[in-house]
């Protein structure tokens, strides 16, 4: 009973975001274009240069990044980037540094965004995580090893 | 066809964690179809968007490494009664979108 309605009120809040989103959201800036750059750099450095312009980046111990140091399933490893305690975030890129294609995901924060993004990534093997913070024109970077028994890329 | 997502946004001292589930494969094209030893075509969100009262807040790119079913959380200046829309789209064309407003 109570999941019936539960789904039913799922159901009507779907109708209301579908009619909502007929009219469909333009965003009101010009979005960039998918940097097919950076998703086929087959280098953490390469992917970062792609996105940032460069690949230096200055660790960071202001950067929170939590992330398993086991993955129980490499396909479905959890992954937090808190920047939040830094001024001025403007992007935060995630990269599993020994994937074939090491930059797993890029955010850009308008002013009304806080530097922070949780989320779940793929990973085939034991590798480091990197996350790179761009704040007040300077890049970031905090690094972690996460060791992966079964791999994430489906073989 | 669209894509589904379903979203929950509390927002405490003006700040809201918005917490998406994205049903998609997120298929990288990587993975190997054994029976023809041909790669699964790639199918994956590569580009998701999340708007304060229309006004874009977060601009993100993704890449097929991003796990299947999708799980994000972030979190913007917003208070009670903002409207908050996250809107997805993938490298096929196919989009989806959906919106709440901030209790």
């Amino acid at each position: 009973m109570k999941r019936r309605s539960f789904l039913k009120g799922t159901l009507a809040t779907g109708a209301a975001a579908v009619a909502v989103n007929a009219g469909l959201l333009t965003p009101t800036t010009v979005l960039a274009e998918w940097n097919t750059k950076a998703f086929t750099a087959k280098t953490a450095d390469d992917a970062i240069s792609a996105v940032y312009g460069a690949s230096t980046a200055t660790a960071s111990g202001d950067i929170q990044l939590k992330a398993p140091a086991i993955a129980e399933n490499g396909a479905v490893t959890p992954v937090t980037v808190d920047a939040t305690g830094i001024d001025g975030v403007e992007s935060i890129a995630i990269l599993a540094s020994k994937n074939p294609i090491p930059l797993v995901c890029e955010y850009t924060f308008a002013a009304t965004a806080l530097g922070y993004v949780s989320t779940r990534i793929k990973m085939g093997s034991t590798m480091n995580i990197i996350a790179i913070v761009k704040a007040g024109g300077k890049l970031l970077k905090a690094e972690q090893e996460v060791k992966v028994t079964i791999g994430g890329c489906g073989g | 066809m669209s894509i589904k997502i379903r979203m929950r946004g509390k927002s405490a001292g003006g700040v809201a964690e918005v917490k998406a589930l994205i049903k998609h494969p997120m298929e990288s094209g990587v993975r190997m179809d054994k029976k023809t030893g041909k790669p699964f075509p790639a199918k994956f969100i590569d580009t998701v968007v999340v708007t304060i009262n229309g006004e874009t807040a977060i601009d993100s790119q993704w890449s097929g490494a991003v796990s299947a079913n999708p799980y994000v959380a972030v979190k913007v200046k917003a208070n009670a009664g903002d409207e908050i829309a996250l809107s997805v789209s993938d490298n096929t064309g196919e989009k989806g979108t959906h919106s709440l407003k901030l209790k």
